[in-house]
């Protein structure tokens, strides 16, 4: 299965990637890959929920929760950036928790309705809580991410930073994926009627893959908000929740790179018209199309191409005059 | 001596009774038969036994033990599983995997093997999921994907499944509803073997030979509420059970 | 909040409920039928709207007729999408979703482009206020209230006594059942896209003359719509109905003495809370 060789090959790209990008490309391009490792922690941590069958349409909401938590305690109250990322990352995971507990016990058209009409709360609050969070001016001023007191000045210090992250992120995120938990949250997503007369709490684990999601999303947040240090409320509304969806499913929910996979392909291609409207209509786009046409996603592309060139050489013998 | 008991079992749907203050008791031991013509509340009365379905009123003691409003999997923890009437399995795993998932239950992992356990299960519970499809007749189809087994074979992959998941009281929704003489005799066969080892089976069934020919005791369901009880013969010679039917099916009895 | 004040947002509230009604009997309908949530639901009713900016502000078409024309375009429009996405999707409610959610996306973005970045506004159709109960009302947001309930009366007849209705009614029930008596699927779940569209197509139309018009404007309703489907229980009209106009109550009452937004986080938070304890909504049944 195709399985053995996909992941390797995506490592090596990270890998190179991590690597290569300070040193060839400049400032712009530290810049854009710095945030398409943002979009794959934000992708990935998506999945574990999407396993499970829940159609969660809020991640941005508590990218929104970490960045804005984060960048508040940093700069206003000096406190230093791990423990304000760390904060940022908990207190989206209690939001998770205070919303997840109620509406993952629904069916799960309910859940993703509670998730689209979440999103527009935190825009909301962040909007409207002026004296917190400057509402529409944007919150600027935020301090750059340091370690251990030191600051990190340079993009690209900050650019192995975000690289980091993510490794560990994908780590923790690929040792659940294979352990038990991991293939409890599979059999939810497969059949939950099943699980549930097998003994598995549902309710439970959902909440549990839930909530990883947020902590992850929240964790991004924090970053995001060191990075580019200015935050403005309606960035993190439904137009980026659904460009996550659009990561795993364009990527392929099938296996553990798809939303890697998704994240980058997109992210880079869509870097041209980044914050203008042409960027969604692109977005949906390819999610129209993959439903359509590539329901697997991109990593079932090289499948799908072997396919039909064995199907190709087995009906076409002779060459067509026009090649 | 009763391992389950409900009392007024009663199910709304809006004005709508679909179960309606049904008594049903079943003992240690035995092979029930739940029967009822299309609509008569079957279904429901399992998914209300098994927390799928909360009652609206009535209570259901199982093994003494008050279990009313308890959800599926609470339920299933104490030893009352259920199969469902149609194929759902895990259908892109193996039979293997798929009886390994029903082990889950008793494989007593703490959390932190639950977390950091790699998914590749034990030597000792792939022979136990072997020894399960062994018994129930699949361990030719141990390794190939659920999806590409005979229905037949996928229905009784289901039952396998819940024994795995270690019962003391099985039910079985529509065991063999579509199935020839061949697959349904195998399957009832299945269903008298274990309840000879000690699992209390109560089941649901269209096919009168299957539940005549294999419950000591029967209740017919119609219009939600119990309408007659007793052995096999006695049912199938009530007038007020022949008229429920309106002779379909009682036929060849 | 003076007495009179509470009577006008009252009365604007009944305005506003017609509206949050038809959205939601549109998603009902849907739902109730094929199971799926329509979340370009708001973009329809964003649709709409412009309909009647373009036909009849621009066009000079007169209201009624631009008004029948926005509901028949975007019915046309929902038929098309069941025919083109959800039927190739085979019914797999997931990916449905998602297409639907790309739909949406997709139409809100490409509006920016197609309808340009000003703001727009359609003139009232019926302009002046009138005195109700003692307190000045708009005629534009009282002539809403007959015209939705005309709506809702219409749809009340097509389900009970028709005989499309009644296939529709049949599918919802069973829907392989409906099928085995000779039901066409596929043209009544069209004939329900359809259905679903027009009457969110109604609703913007119904309110273009009232806010100003922008591609986003579709966003509010749907999630208004959700709020009353939660409450309400999906796939119930009678639930649909007294969420909708509970919610516009609500809306209305709460958004003078508070505003727009605090209402709205409140209308939220409120449904969180009744989720909580009572995990089937006001009127529906259990998960």
């Amino acid at each position: 299965m195709r399985r053995k060789l996909g992941v390797p090959i995506v490592l090596a790209m990270l890998a190179a990637l991590a690597l290569l990008v300070p040193a060839l490309g400049g400032d712009y391009y530290v810049h854009v890959f710095a945030l398409v490792f943002t979009n794959v922690i934000l992708a990935a941590s998506l999945r574990p929920s999407l396993t499970c069958g829940q159609l969660n349409i809020g991640h941005s909401a508590f990218m929104s929760v970490g960045a804005y938590t984060s960048a508040l305690l940093a700069k206003n109250l000096a406190v230093p950036f791990e423990i304000s990322l760390l904060c940022g990352a908990l207190l989206a995971t209690l939001v998770g928790l205070a919303i997840g507990y109620p509406s993952l016990r629904l069916r799960g058209v309910y859940f993703a309705m509670v998730t689209v009409a979440f999103v527009e709360v935190i825009r909301l609050i962040a909007q409207l809580w002026v004296s917190l969070t400057r509402g529409m001016s944007g919150l600027s001023g935020i301090p750059k991410p340091s370690i251990l007191g030191m600051t990190l000045t340079s993009r690209a210090s900050q650019y192995y930073l975000v690289v980091g992250l993510t490794l560990v992120i994908l780590l923790v995120l690929w040792k659940l994926e294979h352990s038990r938990l991991g293939l409890i949250w599979k059999s939810i997503g497969m059949a939950d009627n099943l699980a549930q007369s097998l003994g598995v709490d549902i309710a439970r684990h959902k909440l549990l893959a839930f909530m990883l999601g947020c902590f992850f999303a929240g964790t991004a947040g924090a970053f995001y908000a060191h990075f580019i240090r200015f935050l403005f409320p309606p960035e993190f509304g439904f137009l980026m929740a659904t460009n996550i969806l659009v990561y795993n499913y364009v990527g392929g929910r099938g296996h553990f790179v798809g939303p890697i996979v998704g994240a980058i392909f997109l992210s880079l291609l869509s870097e041209p018209f980044r914050g203008s409207p042409y960027e969604t209509i692109f977005f949906s786009i390819a999610m129209l199309l993959t439903i359509l046409f590539l329901p697997g996603g991109l990593i079932t592309l090289p499948r799908k191409l072997a396919e039909l060139r064995s199907w190709r050489t087995a009906s076409a013998p002779t060459p067509s005059p026009a090649a | 001596m009763a391992i389950l008991e409900a009392r007024e079992l009663t199910r709304l749907f809006g004005g709508l009774a679909a179960v309606n203050r049904v008594d049903l008791t079943v003992d240690k031991g035995e092979i029930v038969g739940l029967i009822g013509p299309n609509g008569a509340g079957k279904t429901t009365c399992f998914n209300l036994l098994t927390g799928f379905l909360r009652p609206t009123r009535g209570s259901i003691i199982f093994d003494g033990q008050d279990i009313t409003g308890l959800r599926p999997h609470q339920i299933a923890a104490r030893g009352l599983v259920r199969t469902f009437q149609l194929t759902t399995l895990f259908q892109e795993m193996t039979a293997l995997e798929n009886v390994l998932l029903g082990l889950h239950l008793h494989s007593g992992k703490g959390p932190r093997q639950v977390l950091f356990s790699r998914r590749d299960y034990p030597a000792d519970e792939i022979a136990r999921g072997r020894d399960v499809l062994e018994f129930t007749g699949l361990a030719p189809h141990a390794d190939k994907l659920t999806r590409n087994l005979p229905h037949g074979h996928q229905r009784v992959l289901g039952i396998a499944m819940a024994l795995a998941a270690q019962p003391r009281l099985l039910l079985l929704d529509e065991p063999v509803t579509g199935m020839n003489l061949d697959e349904s005799g195998h399957v009832m066969d299945l269903v008298r073997t274990i309840r000879s080892r000690g699992t209390t089976i109560l089941l649901v069934e269209h096919n009168m030979k299957a539940v005549m020919g294999t419950c000591e005791r029967i209740v017919v369901l119609n219009f939600g509420q119990k309408l007659a009880e007793g052995t096999p013969s006695q049912v199938s010679t009530s007038p007020a059970v022949i008229q429920a039917y309106l002779g379909t099916g009682m036929a060849d009895a | 909040m003076t007495p009179a004040l509470l009577v006008q947002s009252a009365i604007v509230g009944v305005s506003l409920g017609s509206i949050y009604i038809l959205m939601a009997l549109g998603l009902t309908l849907m739902f109730g039928m094929m199971h799926i949530i329509n979340f370009a639901h708001g973009a329809v009713y964003m649709l709409g709207a412009f309909v009647i900016y373009y036909v009849f502000f621009q066009g000079g078409v007169p209201y009624f007729a631009a008004f029948v024309t926005s509901m028949m375009l975007l019915g046309l429009f929902g038929y098309l999408v069941e025919r083109s996405i959800y039927r190739p999707i085979k019914g797999g409610i997931e990916p449905t979703l998602v297409a639907l959610l790309a739909l949406t996306t997709f139409l809100q973005a490409a509006g920016y482009p197609v309808f340009g970045q000003l703001d727009k506004h359609v003139p009232p159709v019926f302009p002046g206020t009138t005195n109700v109960l003692g307190v000045g009302i708009s005629i534009e947001r009282l002539m809403i209230i007959p015209i939705a309930a005309a709506l809702v009366i219409g749809l009340y007849l097509f389900i009970n006594k028709t005989r499309l209705g009644a296939a529709m009614r049949a599918i919802e029930q069973d829907k392989e059942a409906a099928a085995l008596q000779g039901v066409n699927v596929h043209v009544v779940n069209g004939l329900a896209f359809a259905i679903g569209f027009a009457l969110a197509a109604a609703s913007g139309a119904l309110m273009a003359p009232i806010f100003k018009l922008d591609p986003m404007m579709g966003e509010q309703p749907l999630l208004k719509a959700f709020i009353i489907i939660i409450l309400g229980g999906l796939g119930s009209i009678p639930g649909a109905i007294l969420g909708g106009l509970m919610l516009g109550l609500i809306d209305s009452i709460v958004a003078t003495a508070l505003g727009a937004e605090p209402a709205f986080l409140l209308s939220f938070v409120f449904i969180i809370l009744l989720l909580l304890f009572r995990p089937t909504g006001l009127f529906g049944y259990a998960s």
